[in-house]
């Protein structure tokens, strides 16, 4: 029974579980010595904080936190969001076309047969939240960044839903860009491979004193892969982007503007191109009160549309203010406190057919989502941390949810933390999971369920960060989800059409986390991830089991992932990346082993030059089930600075 | 519900635990700051004995930053000069110090830094201390930033370079009340 085709073309795609390749987190490493190497310029650039929405340093933050940085991300080659993603030891990601991945983290990567979609991440792009929802899943193909404007990427694996809110099930992924002052000056890349083509234009400067801005235009072409059968796919694409940022300060007060604007057209075999297309704006002020308590003021817009075929597609405008209050009470209790408020207004039109329809039951809404939030860390002593904190979030089909997490982190030493934490998160439903109509011919084969529940996690989890041996560090984390109202598919009782949405499968997954830096020269760092899960679901009293368990994700019980980072001479920097993944059990995709490796070479101030090489181990390879294959591909870029 | 609950009541209880100290990694970007600061300080030929003698760095009172400060010392030097750290368990006017860290107690960073009005001294306050030294740190954003009263320093008869005060998030121009 194959679902899927129907709700293919407007899901955009499906993939699979890899990622690996690890560094740890530039915090850990820079905790020690390598603070003393910095120069006066770099030390301002240190951050010290984190994850967390108040201050605190990385190395305390009671979480399964991993931070891709700016160098990581330049040195891996990567040329779009989901593969730089791959860096992060953490999460599973995988390549189903060349625009569309699965990505998750502690399993639940989906299982597109049953027309379920990766849905448990709450991804920000400089605060601005992306993922849809329409289904809570993320359209990848829409979230481009220039690679070398990122700043970093703060990966958290686990519920992030008391601060971070919506969506934040399973984890958080968190893209922020460079400032405009650390962008300044002009810089032409441009690219050619086998399989992908680009180029892109920046530049950057000051309109006066505290008051920075920097423009960018990228466009791309990525070739077709290969189908599961073999055979072309004619799924290639391109997605043009442009955008800019103003950074302004004025005395203490931080305000920051960015947007971006970009198109885009993906092949579909047999059928005209998938268009994209959006625009976004972000303002965000930071207003310091005093010493200890600051003001943070963010809002966004943000509009997507898709076409796909006979019609189909939807727009979607998203209208976003967020406040946040940090301050002190007493000498000990450092308080976040915010409110937020999100309203979105779709307009989906429905995909008619003769064969098979998917329509939307009503095609237009309008939706607001509020939430209030408060944190409190408290210091137990000298070595111990207890980090307090409840979110109610207010979605328009279910209500409110209430999501407290506790976390407590002891520095058992100064290089020694050891974190526990226990934290609720709900996903929420959405028009996908509620109104959502499919037809086989005259026949409805699916329904929405009006009552449809929100997800729900209550995750365990207790983890070790540190150093040792001077030149390694390590962090462990182990987690134990407790899952409720998991979404499966029911029949209807007597007729079994339609068959509908419905919440009848619970479970827990368990899991380990493990990653480790080592500095074993000065010029060369091995970084290493693995991770292992369980996932032991199981359905309610008097479910159908209709579909099985594995209809909630098809993920690998472990992957792993080895990186080598050399600079080998002055200039000159050698990257590999190892990554395995192990079997997707049903539907079965075999494991793999693959390796992207760049050779870099900055040949002078003015210009650099780069090889890389993706997935080279293998001619070709598959990731998700059903996905097309991934092929070998090189990519040499040169950048010009003036 | 329940994780709720308890976690009021520990927090309830927690209100009358003491605060600790901050975090490794902040003070880790501190202590490499300090020694780095001190090329671009000209102190007047009286701040020291002999032309080799070292710069020293003093921590008066509450020293949050271990053995750090004293690798990071260890690796930087000062033309012919080598740099020392020195800890001061009470403020000392007669301590032989080119360069003072204050941190903690308000009230004595208070009284040190009107002690110190007029010698050439580098004072350097906390981030958090609400009285401001020569070079005052502060977290900015998340960084470590420092702000430098030019002004101050020109009383004491020092002169920083013009390199550190570019870097500086914030500078008090000399001749400015």
């Amino acid at each position: 029974m194959r679902f899927g085709g129907t709700y293919r073309e407007l899901m955009a795609g499906a993939a699979l579980a890899a990622c690996l390749a690890a560094p740890a987190a530039q915090a850990q490493q820079l905790a020690q010595a390598d603070v003393q190497q910095l120069t006066l310029e770099q030390l301002a650039n240190v951050e010290i904080t984190s994850v967390s929405k108040s201050p605190q340093s990385l190395s305390t933050a009671a979480a399964a936190a991993y931070v891709i940085t700016h160098d990581d991300v330049i040195r891996s080659g990567a040329t779009s969001v989901p593969e730089i993603l791959r860096l992060a030891p953490n999460l599973e990601v995988m390549q189903s076309s060349p625009s569309a991945y699965q990505i998750a983290a502690r399993g639940f990567n989906g299982n597109s047969a049953a027309q379920n979609f990766p849905n448990k991440l709450l991804v920000l792009i400089d605060g601005r939240s992306v993922y849809t929802p329409l289904f809570s899943g993320v359209y990848w193909d829409m979230q481009n960044v220039l690679p070398e404007d990122v700043d970093r990427i703060e990966v958290v694996s686990g519920p992030g839903g008391t601060l971070w809110g919506a969506n934040a099930v399973n984890g958080v992924i968190n893209i922020i860009t460079r400032k405009a002052s650390d962008t300044p000056g002009g810089s032409v890349t441009v690219g050619a491979g086998d399989q992908y083509s680009s180029a892109a234009l920046q530049y950057g400067g000051s309109f006066a004193e505290n008051l920075d801005y920097r423009v960018y235009f990228k466009d791309f072409y990525q070739r077709a892969f290969n189908g599961a059968g073999g055979t072309n796919a004619h799924d290639g694409w391109s997605a043009p982007q442009g955008g800019f940022r103003l950074d302004w300060t004025a005395g203490q007060d931080a305000v920051t503007l960015q947007g971006d604007v970009y198109g885009g057209a993906e092949g579909q075999f047999g059928l005209p191109n998938q268009l994209i297309g959006g625009a976004n704006m972000t303002v965000h002020w930071q207003h310091p009160l005093d010493e200890d308590s600051s003001l943070q003021v963010l809002g966004y817009y943000d509009e997507t549309r898709r076409t796909v075929v006979n019609g189909g597609g939807f727009t979607l405008h998203t209208w976003d203010l967020e406040v946040q209050h940090n301050f002190k009470l007493g000498s000990w209790n450092s308080i976040v406190w915010g409110v937020g408020d999100r309203i979105y207004q779709y307009n989906i039109a429905d995909r008619a057919a003769p064969d098979t329809s998917l329509l939307w039951k009503p095609g237009r809404r309008t939706l607001n989502l509020a939430n209030v939030f408060a944190e409190d860390s408290i210091p137990l002593g000298d070595a111990l941390q207890l980090t307090m904190g409840l979110k109610l979030e207010n979605d328009p089909y279910s209500g409110i949810s209430p999501m407290p997490s506790g976390r407590l982190s002891w520095q058992v030493a100064p290089d020694h933390m050891v974190w526990g934490a226990i934290s609720r998160a709900v996903r929420s439903p959405t028009p996908f999971d509620t109104d959502v109509v499919e037809k086989l011919g005259t026949v409805t084969f699916l329904t929405g369920d009006r009552n449809f529940l929100p997800e729900q996690v209550t995750a365990y989890e207790l983890g070790y960060r540190g150093q040792i041996f001077n030149r390694v560090s390590l962090s462990i984390s182990a987690f134990e989800n407790v899952y409720e109202n998991l979404k499966d598919i029911e029949p209807t009782p007597v007729t079994f059409t339609p068959l509908r949405w419905a919440n009848t499968l619970e479970g827990n997954v368990h899991g380990v986390e493990v990653w480790a830096s080592f500095q074993a020269t000065d010029w060369w760092r091995l970084s290493a991830g693995v991770n292992v899960q369980h996932m032991d679901l199981n359905f309610t009293s008097g479910a159908s089991k209709l579909l099985g368990t594995t209809q909630a994700g098809d993920d690998p019980h472990h992957q792993a992932s080895l990186r080598s980072s050399m600079n080998i001479l002055d200039g000159v920097t050698f990257d590999a990346d190892f990554r395995y993944v192990g079997t997707l059990p049903d539907p079965r995709v075999p494991e793999y082993v693959e390796l992207n490796s760049r050779l870099g070479w900055k040949i002078s101030d003015t210009l650099s030059l780069s090889l890389s090489g993706f997935n080279l181990l293998h001619g070709h390879h598959q990731e998700y089930p059903g996905a097309d294959q991934i092929r070998r591909s090189v990519y040499l870029e040169t950048r010009l600075r003036f | 519900m329940r994780i709720l609950l308890a976690g009021a009541v520990l927090g309830w209880l927690a209100v009358f635990v003491p605060a600790r100290a901050d975090t490794a990694l902040e003070y880790a970007v501190k202590a490499a700051y300090l020694p780095k600061f001190v090329p671009f300080i000209t102190w007047p030929d009286a701040a020291f004995a002999s032309p080799t003698q070292p710069v020293t760095i003093c921590v008066l009172g509450n020293d949050p930053f271990g053995a750090k400060l004293e690798e990071s010392a260890s690796a930087a030097r000062s033309g012919e000069r080598a740099i020392a750290v020195r800890r001061l368990t009470a403020p000392d006017p007669n301590a032989v110090c080119q360069l003072l860290f204050l941190s903690g107690d308000a009230a004595i960073a208070e009284g040190t830094l009107d002690a110190m009005k007029g010698k050439p001294v580098v004072t350097v306050t906390d981030s958090g201390l609400k009285a401001h030294g020569v070079i005052s740190f502060l977290i900015e954003a998340n960084h470590v930033r420092f702000d430098i009263d030019d002004a101050a320093a020109a009383q004491d008869g020092l002169v920083i370079s013009s390199k550190l005060l570019g870097l500086a998030h914030a500078v008090k121009q000399r001749g400015q009340p």
